[in-house]
C-alpha cells in the first residue's frame, strides 16, 4: 500500500507516497475509498472524469471531492483508478461496484477534504502528501 | 499549558498577538488544568491563525472542547465587522449546522422495561443511518427549493411536527437570508434522497433519562423532570451541506487574491462579508443550515411515531425541548463596549448559549436563557445547560459543542473493539445499534474527553449554567 494513516484526533489524516504525480492521485483514491467502505471489488462499474484547475492541490481537492459526489449519489463504491495528467489537467476512468450495505458499511462517512496542511512535495525518490479527511 | 501562553483567570488563557505572524486580536479560550493536558499545540496554533483573518472583533475564542481541526480549531468561535471583515466556511466546517435537539416524553424507565431491545430496533428500522443509507422520503426538486427557503416549517406544514416545535428552535428551525441560487445542482442532487437520515459518524439518536435536576428552577421553566425519558438527536444537513461547504470554499479559495487577503492556512478560505462572493456562501450555507433543521424535525417525527406506537404516548407529550446548531455562521446584535453592534458569529464546534432575555430565544425560556443541549460521547451522560449573561458578555453568547476527541481513529482502532465495547456497554444497561461494530470503536467513550469535565469548565467559568444530566439507555448510530 502506498498510503498510510497517521494520528489525527479529529478527522483522518492519509500520508500518500507515489513515484509519480499520477500515482499520488490514483493512491489519494484509493485511501478515501478505504477510509469510506473498505474492501471493494472492480465488478465493470466505470466512470469517467475530467477536471483542470490552477494547481496540483486544487487539482487533488477537485478530483477527491468529484468523486465523493459520485460516490454519494450514485451509491458506487471505486476500487481501481486510472488517472492521467497533463499539467494540472486531469482526466480519470475510475472502476468499481454498486454500494453493498452488506460488505461496505464498516467505514467512516467523509464529509469533505480539507486545504488544511495539503501541499504534494517532492522528496528524493517520490512524491507525497498529507491529506485531511473530515469524518 | 504550552509555552507562550498566559493565565488570566482560573480557567482562562490568553494567546498574545505575536503567537504567529500577522494576529489582529488576542485569543482567548476557557479549559481547566486536567483539560490542558490535552490541549494540542495545532489547535492554539489554529486558533492564532483565526486571528489574522481581516476584521476580527475582539478576540479569536474556543471553549473547552477545544481541538485540532483544519481552518478555525474546533470549538473556535470568533465575531467579524459587517463592513471590515469576512466570512469564511472554514469557521462553520463541511456539516453545515450540524446540531442536537432533545425531545421529552411522559414515560419512565420503568415503562421501558422489557421494551428497550424493542424500543432501539425500532427505531433503528424508522431512521435511515450509516454510509449510503437513503430516505423513504421522497422530495422533489421545488419541494427541496422549498425547505432551503423554509426549514423545519415545511416539515411541520406537512404534518411532521406541530407549530410548538417550531417556536423551540434556534431561528425557529429557518434562518432568513436563504438564496437557493447560490446551491449547486450537485448539491441539490445530494439533498433530495437523504432528508431524514441521520448518516455517520458521531452522528445519534439517543435514549436518555433524566438522572439528575441540577438547576431545579430552570429545569421547571424547560419542562424537565428527574427520572424522565427523553431523546436526543444528533445531525446535520448531510450530503447537501457537504457540497456547500467544498463548493463555497473553492469560490472563495479563488477570489483571495482579488481581495488581497493573505492567509497562514487555505482552509481559511474567506472574503468580504458583502462581497459576492461572501453574499453566495451566507445565502448557500442558510439553505444548508434550512435542510438541517428540517432534518432533525423529520427524524423527532419518526421517532416519535415509534414511542407512540410502543407505548401508546400521545404525539402532544413529546415536546420539543429546544434544538441547537454547532456548526454555523449567524448575523447578530452584540454589546462591543457599551455600544450595540451588528457582527457575523461564526461558531464551529460551538453552541449559541443566549443568556436571559436576549433577542432570539423562545419567549418562555426569557427568565432563564436558552436551554443548551450538550451531546455526551457513546455511553456517557448529555447535559442541558442554560444560557448566561456572562457569555453573552466574553464570549458573542457562546458555550461548548460537545466533549472533543482526544484520541484519533486508528489509535481508538488498535485500543477498542466494537463488538466488546457494545458488550460492555449493554452490562451497563445501554443499548446500543449500529450499522456495523467498526463504527462504535471510533467514538467509544475514551475515544473522548470527559463530557462531564468540558461541562463543569463552562458552568464554573460562567458561560452556561448546568440544569440537568441524562445518561443513556440506548442508541442508534450510523
Amino acid at each position: 500500500m502506498s498510503f498510510e494513516e497517521l494520528d489525527h484526533t479529529a478527522d483522518v489524516l492519509m500520508r500518500v507516497r507515489g513515484a509519480t504525480i499520477t500515482e499520488i492521485f490514483s493512491d489519494a483514491g484509493r485511501a478515501m475509498f478505504h477510509i469510506m467502505y473498505g474492501p471493494c471489488e472492480d465488478r465493470g462499474i466505470v466512470r469517467q472524469i475530467s477536471l483542470e484547475a490552477e494547481d496540483l492541490e486544487s487539482l487533488l481537492i477537485d478530483y477527491l471531492s468529484e468523486l465523493l459526489f459520485i460516490t454519494d449519489v450514485e451509491n458506487i463504491v471505486f476500487c481501481t483508478f486510472e488517472v492521467d495528467i497533463q499539467g494540472t489537467r486531469l482526466s480519470a476512468a475510475i472502476r468499481g461496484e454498486p454500494f453493498d450495505p452488506a460488505r461496505h458499511s464498516a467505514g467512516a462517512l467523509i464529509k469533505g477534504i480539507s486545504y488544511f496542511g495539503l501541499e504534494i512535495v517532492k522528496e528524493e525518490e517520490a512524491y507525497v502528501v498529507d491529506i485531511i479527511f473530515d469524518i | 499549558m504550552l509555552e507562550g501562553i498566559n493565565m488570566i483567570g482560573d480557567l482562562e488563557w490568553e494567546v498574545p498577538i505575536g503567537y504567529v505572524p500577522n494576529m489582529r486580536v488576542p485569543g482567548r479560550f476557557f479549559l481547566s488544568r486536567a483539560l490542558a493536558e490535552t490541549l494540542e499545540e495545532g489547535a492554539v496554533r489554529q486558533l492564532a491563525n483565526v486571528a489574522t483573518l481581516p476584521g476580527i472583533v475582539k478576540h479569536s475564542l474556543a471553549m473547552p472542547d477545544i481541538h485540532w481541526g483544519y481552518g478555525f480549531p474546533i470549538g473556535g468561535v470568533a465575531a467579524f465587522d459587517m463592513t471590515e471583515g469576512v466570512i469564511s466556511p472554514g469557521g462553520v466546517g463541511f456539516d453545515i449546522n450540524c446540531g442536537v435537539r432533545l425531545i421529552t416524553t411522559p414515560l419512565t424507565e420503568t415503562d421501558l422495561a422489557g421494551k428497550k431491545r424493542e424500543l432501539i430496533e425500532r427505531l433503528f428500522a424508522a431512521v435511515p443511518t450509516g454510509v449510503g443509507a437513503k430516505s423513504t422520503l421522497r422530495v422533489s426538486n421545488k419541494e427541496l427549493a422549498d425547505i432551503m427557503v423554509s426549514g423545519a416549517r415545511w416539515a411541520v406544514e406537512r404534518g411532521l411536527g406541530t407549530g410548538a416545535d417550531l417556536i423551540r428552535c434556534e431561528e425557529e428551525g429557518a434562518m432568513p437570508g436563504a438564496d437557493p441560487g447560490a446551491v449547486s445542482a450537485k448539491a441539490r442532487q445530494r439533498g433530495l434522497p437523504q432528508l431524514g437520515t441521520l448518516g455517520a459518524g458521531n452522528h445519534f439518536l439517543e435514549v436518555q433519562v433524566v438522572r439528575e435536576i441540577v438547576d431545579p428552577e430552570a429545569a421547571k421553566v424547560y419542562g424537565v423532570t428527574e427520572g424522565q425519558v427523553c431523546f436526543m438527536v444528533h445531525c446535520g444537513s448531510r450530503g447537501l451541506g457537504h457540497q456547500v461547504a467544498t463548493d463555497h470554499l473553492r469560490v472563495l479559495e479563488r477570489a483571495l487574491g482579488k481581495y488581497g487577503i493573505l492567509l497562514p492556512d487555505r482552509q481559511l478560505a474567506c472574503a468580504p462579508i458583502d462581497s459576492p462572493e461572501g453574499r453566495a456562501y451566507y445565502g448557500a450555507m442558510v439553505c444548508a443550515a434550512n435542510y438541517a433543521w428540517t432534518n432533525r424535525q423529520v427524524i423527532m417525527h419518526e421517532a416519535r411515531n415509534v414511542f407512540a406506537q410502543m407505548y401508546g404516548t400521545d404525539y402532544d407529550e413529546m415536546p420539543l425541548i429546544y434544538d441547537v446548531a454547532h456548526n454555523v455562521a449567524k448575523f447578530e446584535r452584540h454589546d462591543v463596549d457599551g455600544a450595540s453592534m451588528e457582527v457575523c458569529v461564526h461558531r464551529k464546534g460551538a453552541t449559541r448559549a443566549f443568556g436571559p432575555n436576549a433577542p432570539g430565544i423562545p419567549r418562555e425560556y426569557a427568565a432563564v436563557g436558552q436551554p443548551v443541549i450538550i451531546p455526551g460521547s457513546m455511553g456517557t451522560s448529555s447535559y442541558l445547560l442554560h444560557g448566561t449573561t456572562t457569555a453573552m458578555q466574553k464570549t458573542w453568547g457562546s458555550t461548548c459543542h460537545g466533549a472533543g476527541r482526544v484520541l484519533s481513529r486508528s489509535q481508538a482502532k488498535k485500543e477498542v473493539r466494537g463488538k466488546e465495547l457494545r458488550e460492555q456497554l449493554a452490562k451497563k444497561g445501554i443499548l446500543v445499534r449500529a450499522s456495523h461494530d467498526s463504527v462504535l470503536a471510533e467514538e467509544a467513550p475514551e475515544v473522548y474527553k470527559p463530557s462531564h469535565e468540558v461541562v463543569r469548565v463552562v458552568h464554573e467559568a460562567g458561560l452556561s449554567g448546568i440544569v440537568a444530566r441524562l445518561d443513556p439507555l440506548g442508541v442508534i448510530k450510523g
